[in-house]
């Protein structure tokens, strides 16, 4: 090794230890938020720079993981029983603070006032009369639409699943198209097909928990259950569709396979982005009612928790109130096509002008039903979407997956 | 004054004692010396969590109550009993490990038959064997399931192209099982091939010379020769085989996580998903138990087959 070459190492060792230094010195602190891979990151990252410009000595960095919900929580789960303090904040599904703030995996953040939030939201959010975590987003399930086909074809939005299914038929007969599918919906065994199960389970006016104690209707159930199946039987849903999950049902719907669609609301902005078939030619509707019922939807929505572990308590929470303000509500509503979790917000100006349809949405978010809040959630989920996916597949029959979803149910809600 | 000197003379010699004892120490303490090191280590690393899971296995501990552990006796093994779930998840175990097993044999014991012929370019042969094994199950596992994925795969294009209707293989029980099955056969060969591979060298040429002096065709010349001499070495792969299948779980969690509904999954799958995602420990505990305790059965079967054979010979 020439000297020369051994003394310019010295030098970068030099400039490195200078460099430690220097960023020591200014006593930065780095917080790690952790955003589901499918919670479009890309978005947050530029609500995040603006915070860092303001902030500075705060850097944030996101960590991606778990594609579906159900993945995440398995992370999560591994990272908080360990206590591992990587994590300070937390992107929750909306079913998930009352779990965590039961197993003490997240801090209570006293200085928030939940008033000026939609109320389930608030709700959601409060375990104890203590927040445990602030809305990101709300959400809820809604049925996106092909406008130009139904005004092809002279149909309105139908208001129950058989209209659905009589529209898709006849749209079906008309384009002659074996490649588009009348309907998509969650069919796979993910925490998706949990809402898919409750919600023509709720048109029935049936609850799944009344005053913390099991409530089930297995009739039903079992007519929730058929419901799916006999879209499968008809053909109105691909024969596959118990390996459909959330996000396959929003790229078939973006490259223009399908007519109706069951979906929460980031769909929209990419069935409205540079790569979808769809553009200019969506509706978003309120879910269809079985004959004779209620039109019901499943709430949806991720909030942040701040991890009781972490070291950077009083920064995360600075964090947390910030992301969860009105101001970033509106940017991610107006750039990502996320629900605003304040009501002000849904006939602002701004944002209807990117999404003309959140007009009519508060209503439908505002009367949308939280799945069943318990502490052994993943259990409950469990039991159900396992069944939906068995009774999609034909391998369980609709009565005996209704049999089997109360028999788990009352082991766990016992 | 003289005592003081004295002790203080005791307590050198007593020094100088056990200084020439660590240093010159007799048979008895080398041997606990030389063993303690393994000894610690096996106590540390499986003693102590076989008896913790033992011990927690008869506790009703969940996280997510918020309760603290409470001493349960036998509860979650009569749970066990009545959980539809847990008996078809130990009985799709078992039946994996009974197809899957022969069926990586068979194909393995192939395979190392053809990589032995001697032809010129032996190295492309190795390295496709090994590249199965080489692969991360988990990686597997997800080529598998878009192979047999209904509108996306390979295997329903080829059924399409030689026309043959295509087939929802995840819906059906039984032809998602055949999928991971193949799965795991797939994996497991090039292991078993590798092993038997290795075998195979070890018998001298010799014996095939003298065979064919004596007139024996290439059929007897297996069986006479090649396949008794590959006996030990196909019982120890047949141990480690059987032990890993009766733990699977990253191929069928990849190409099925279980479904449809709960038709497919494995003891394994169960006991990851009661303590990883219901964060039930006392339950999934126990039903790690029962897999550890299906476990030492086979193994306690194979050893003595070994010694069986030992004894034979």
């Amino acid at each position: 090794m020439s000297s020369g070459c051994v003394s310019r190492m010295a030098g970068l060792l030099l400039g490195f230890g200078a460099f430690a230094f220097a960023t020591d010195a200014s006593a930065e602190t780095t917080l790690k938020m952790f955003v589901t891979s499918q919670g479009q990151p890309g978005i947050w990252r530029k609500v995040l720079d603006q915070y860092e410009a303001r902030n500075p000595g705060v850097k944030v960095a996101i960590e991606l993981g778990g594609a579906t919900s159900d993945l995440q929580a398995q992370y999560l789960n591994t990272v908080l029983t360990a206590k591992d303090s990587s994590l300070d904040v937390l992107m929750l599904d909306v079913i998930r603070p009352a779990q965590f703030a039961a197993a003490g995996w997240t801090s209570p953040i006293a200085s928030a006032n939940m008033s000026s939030y939609l109320r389930a939201y608030a709700e959601a959010n409060t375990v104890d009369g203590k927040v445990v975590a602030l809305p990101a987003f709300a959400d809820s399930m809604f049925l996106y639409y092909r406008k130009d086909l139904l005004d092809k074809y002279g149909l309105k939005p139908p208001a129950t699943w058989d209209e659905l299914a009589t529209a898709a038929k006849k749209i079906a007969d008309g384009e002659q198209n074996p490649g588009l599918q009348g309907l998509s919906f969650q069919g796979k065994a993910i925490e998706g097909a949990v809402c898919t199960f409750l919600v023509p389970y709720w048109s029935q006016g049936k609850a799944v928990v009344k005053d913390g104690k099991l409530d089930f209707d297995r009739e039903a159930a079992t007519k929730s259950l058929a419901l799916w199946k006999s879209f499968a039987d008809s053909g109105v849903a691909k024969k596959n569709i118990a390996e459909v999950a959330t996000d396959d049902t929003r790229k078939e719907f973006q490259a223009g396979n399908v007519v109706f669609a069951v979906n929460w609301a980031y769909a929209w902005a990419m069935t409205q982005g540079a790569d979808s078939a769809v553009v200019g030619k969506v509706g978003v509707a309120r879910l269809p009612a079985v004959t004779g019922g209620e039109q019901a939807t499943c709430l949806g929505g991720w909030e942040w928790g701040v991890s009781a572990f972490s070291k950077n308590q009083e920064e995360a929470k600075k964090l947390v109130e910030f992301l969860s303000s009105p101001e970033v509500s509106k940017f991610m509503a107006i750039n990502g096509s996320l629900l605003p979790s304040y009501p002000n917000l849904y006939k602002d100006a701004d944002v209807t002008k990117a999404v003309p349809w959140f007009a009519d949405a508060q209503p439908i978010v505002e009367t949308a039903k939280p799945r069943p809040v318990t502490p052994r959630y993943n259990e409950v989920s469990e039991a159900i979407r396992t069944t939906v996916n068995a009774v999609l597949a034909g391998v369980t029959t609709p009565a005996d997956g209704a049999a089997q979803i109360e028999a788990r149910l009352k082991r766990i809600l016992r | 004054m003289e005592s003081m000197v004295k002790n203080a003379a005791g307590r050198v010699d007593t020094r100088r004692a056990i200084l020439s004892r660590w240093l010159d120490p007799d048979e008895t303490t080398l041997a606990v010396l030389l063993l303690a090191p393994a000894a610690i280590l096996l106590g540390v690393m499986i003693v102590y969590p076989v008896g913790r899971l033992i011990y927690t296995s008869f506790l009703d501990l969940s996280l997510t109550s918020g309760l603290p552990a409470r001493f349960a006796g036998l509860a979650n093994y009569q749970q066990m009993l009545d959980d539809p779930v847990f008996w078809q998840a130990t009985w799709n175990t078992i039946l994996i490990t009974l197809i899957t097993v022969p069926g990586a044999l068979l194909v393995g014991l192939g395979l190392a038959l053809l990589a032995n012929l001697p032809f010129q370019m032996r190295w492309p042969v190795r390295l496709s064997l090994l590249i199965p094994w080489a692969l991360p199950l988990a990686f597997a596992g997800l080529i598998f399931a878009w192979f047999f994925h209904s509108e996306y795969g390979v295997v329903n294009d080829v059924l399409g192209r030689i026309g043959l209707p295509g087939v929802i293989w995840f819906n059906s029980p039984r032809l998602a099982f055949a999928a991971i099955c193949l799965a795991i056969i797939w994996k497991a060969s090039s292991f078993m091939a590798m092993i038997i591979l290795a075998g195979l060298q070890t018998i001298p040429r010799s014996l095939y010379e003298a065979a064919d002096v004596d007139g024996a065709g290439r059929v007897r010349q297996f069986f006479e020769i090649t396949l008794p001499l590959l006996k030990p070495t196909i019982v120890v792969a047949l141990i480690f085989r059987t032990i890993t299948s009766l733990q699977t779980f990253d191929i069928p969690y990849m190409m099925t996580g279980g479904g449809p509904g709960t038709s497919t999954a494995t003891l394994a799958m169960y006991i990851h998903q009661n303590t990883v995602s219901f964060l039930d420990l006392g339950y999934g505990s126990a039903l790690a138990v029962v897999m550890f305790g299906l476990s030492m059965c086979v193994t306690a079967l194979y050893l003595r087959m070994i010694r069986g054979s030992e004894r034979a010979s």
